[in-house]
């Protein structure tokens, strides 16, 4: 039945999707770190990634490594105009923003609609062939999502902890107003968060959108492993949102394998639903009361 | 003076619009359309939408629908049901009490139809749906004014997995993955049911709708040893994402859906991982009649037209020929009419063959011929044409 090579390649499917799930999550959580904003619009995001990737790559024939992070940034830097209209009235305003970012959803899916139509895409890939070490495959998207994953985490994690702006950023996210009469500019660093979000949001999406399909609505699946995935490592949390990917990636890698999808599925959100009992605030959040 | 001026252009422009009206506007006849429009089963509702309203305007551009010795010109009034059973009974009843429609071409999902019918059957409204419950047609009211224009797993499993059985002796287990919902719950269990009939032994697992990572799953199949992997009646993009999946991870089997039909979205999705891929394909778009609907369909719409939209013109080209045939919009007399229509060609799949009384116990199956089709150097080609069994 299940030979070492098996259980070696749960091992791989189960990075693969922790990879997956990391990217996914980062901007969702970081957008609520920051600024308490629960982005609804999330998944709408990241298929807008996946269309630009589509245009960049598949169409323009612009170079992969450069296509990747321009069909990003494209997108971040056209979600501005979303955080001059919608995004900046539910500035700390938690449950506002999750009900008025849904309806930012449905409005940015049905534009896709309406311009790209319904039909799945596929995104040509960039790595299509399959690597086998010692009788495990490694499918090559996949190696290359895991190597984005660890270097998008790096960087990140560089940013935060290494620059002024990546210090402002924490320091808004601990107390807006004493950020504020330390002489930072607020806005300024909301609009750089915002646009860091957007711009890894859209990142993931594109990547999904390769590894899976393209469609105005292919959004819903990322916003739900984004909302698991936070959840689980603490809403608001870079380091809790980076293992809540992995133990869900690997959990279900496993669990899926050995006892089927039901199984899965529900101890995923079982542990999901304990967790929330006895640990409200998530593995590495910081519950509410902490932060008042 | 100025206002002088006015009143004259006023009149003029008065006594221009009366010039130009007919002596007569030409009377409206509403058939209604209901399918998906919103949500992941949107390009099903639009295939419907689609190939209903080609078959409309084809009718109105020849002058409109003669009935008796009325010229009707025809309208689709379409509305959405979401897929859910709501929707499909909130837009039969809007359809029926506001449109006062009498026939309906829709909808696709079984608890769609369902909804639909229990509006559509107390009000004697003619309904042509999908929808793969057996319920649909096998019902108390004995699908008194309900029609199925699309073949279902009954009418085109058994033939090819026979075929399957005959040209692949080899396969000895066949693994299925399906979603944990009705669909799934009802599809799974009667194709086993079928391999089963033909001496194949049968490995299923379910996952939740949604999702689009299969590949755990696919490697718990892989172990339990299965030489044949059948992608059954999930829809194009996870049947696409399966294939591709399962080839990532080294299946080296066969592949093939029983159900869909999908070829070209799973080509789409798994891009050169489709070679080899056999499918149920229910329209020959490499036929002359075929090749000529493309050509039509894309002068109006873009991308790739999902393969439903030749079965529903099919539909909406009968239902007017019934129309034309009884002389009257009465639903009785447009029923009869429908019935007696057996051996009439709308020219596109073939000639009309009801079927059903065995499995349904009434003859209100529209019997579709299918293919098997192939993927081979990245081109889909038709294997063999069967026509479901009459019984």
């Amino acid at each position: 039945m299940f030979t070492l090579a098996s259980i070696g390649q749960v091992l791989v499917n189960g990075a693969s999707l922790s990879a997956i799930y990391v990217l996914v999550a980062l901007g969702f959580t970081l957008l609520f770190g920051i600024m308490r904003v629960v982005n609804f619009a999330h998944g709408a995001f990241a298929m807008l990634g996946g269309y630009a990737l589509y245009y960049f790559w598949g169409s323009f024939g612009v170079p992969y490594v450069i296509a990747v992070p321009l069909a990003a940034a494209f997108v971040a830097a056209v979600a501005l105009i979303a955080e001059r209209l919608v995004f900046r009235w539910f500035y700390q305003r938690m449950f506002q923003s999750l009900i008025g970012l849904l309806g930012l959803n449905l409005a940015l899916v049905y534009s896709a609609v309406l311009v790209w139509d319904v039909y799945e895409r596929s995104i040509p890939p960039a790595f299509a062939g399959l690597i086998e070490v010692y009788g495990l495959l490694l499918p090559t998207d996949r190696l290359m999502v895991i190597c984005i994953a660890l270097v998008v985490l790096a960087l990140f994690w560089f940013f935060m902890t290494r620059t002024r702006h990546g210090l402002a950023m924490r320091a808004t996210a601990q107390d807006l107003e004493i950020a504020e009469t330390q002489g930072i500019d607020t806005v300024v660093t909301y609009r750089i968060a915002f646009l860091i979000a957007i711009f890894m949001t859209a990142l993931a999406g594109a990547l999904y959108a390769q590894i899976y399909s393209l469609s105005p609505f292919m959004g819903d699946r990322p916003l739900l492993v984004a909302f698991v995935v936070v959840i689980l490592g603490g809403m608001g949390s870079i380091p809790g949102a980076a293992l809540g990917g992995v133990i869900l990636g690997f959990t279900e890698s496993f669990l899926s394998t050995f006892y089927g999808a039901s199984v899965s599925s529900f101890a995923s959100f079982g542990v999901v639903i304990a967790l929330l009992i006895v640990r409200p605030w998530g593995l590495l959040g910081i519950p509410e009361t902490a932060r008042a | 003076m100025k206002d002088a001026v006015l009143r004259v252009a006023g009149l003029a422009a008065m006594l221009l619009c009366l010039a130009t009206q007919p002596s007569h506007a030409q009377e409206e006849l509403k058939i209604g359309g209901i399918g998906p429009l919103s949500g992941g089963g949107t390009a099903w509702g639009l295939a419907l939408n689609r190939g209903v309203q080609m078959a409309v305007d084809e009718v109105n551009a020849a002058g409109g629908l003669k009935v008796g010795e009325t010229t009707y010109k025809l309208r689709l009034v379409m509305l959405d049901d979401a897929y859910t059973a709501t929707g499909g009974r909130t837009a039969a009843d809007r359809l029926i009490s506001l449109e006062k429609v009498k026939h309906i071409i829709g909808p696709i999902g079984s608890p769609a139809v369902l909804g639909a019918l229990s509006a559509t059957d107390p009000s004697k409204t003619l309904l042509f749906s999908d929808g793969f419950a057996i319920n649909i047609l096998k019902n108390d009211s004995h699908a008194a004014y309900n029609f199925r224009s699309i073949d279902t797993t009954i009418e085109f499993a058994p033939a090819m997995i026979q075929w399957l059985h005959k040209n692949h002796p080899e396969v000895k287990k066949v693994g299925m993955l399906g979603p944990n919902d009705a669909t799934g719950q009802a599809v799974l269990p009667m194709l086993a049911g079928f391999y089963k009939a033909n001496g194949i032994e049968v490995w299923t697992d379910s996952f939740d709708r949604g999702a689009q990572e299969f590949v755990p799953l696919i490697t718990r199949m892989m172990a339990q040893g299965v030489d044949l992997f059948d992608l059954n009646s999930n829809s194009p993009v996870d049947a696409g994402l399966m294939l591709k999946q399962a080839r990532q991870v080294g299946y080296k089997g066969l592949i093939w859906q029983v159900g869909g039909p999908s070829v070209a979205e799973i080509m789409s999705v798994a891009g050169p991982l489709a070679e080899g891929f056999l499918s149920l394909e229910m329209f020959d778009f490499s036929s002359p009649a075929g090749q000529k609907f493309a050509e039509d369909y894309h002068k109006q719409w873009a991308g790739i037209m999902n393969v439903q939209t030749p079965l529903w013109y099919n539909t909406a080209k009968i239902l007017f020929e019934a129309l034309r045939r009884a002389g009257s919009t009465d639903v009785d007399k447009v029923r009869a009419s429908l019935i007696a229509a057996e051996g009439y060609d709308p020219g596109i799949i073939g000639p009309v063959i009801w079927g059903g009384q065995a499995d349904y116990g009434v003859n209100h199956q529209l019997l579709v011929p299918f293919w098997i089709a192939g993927v081979k150097d990245g081109k889909e080609i038709s294997l063999v044409k069967i026509l479901p069994e009459k019984r």
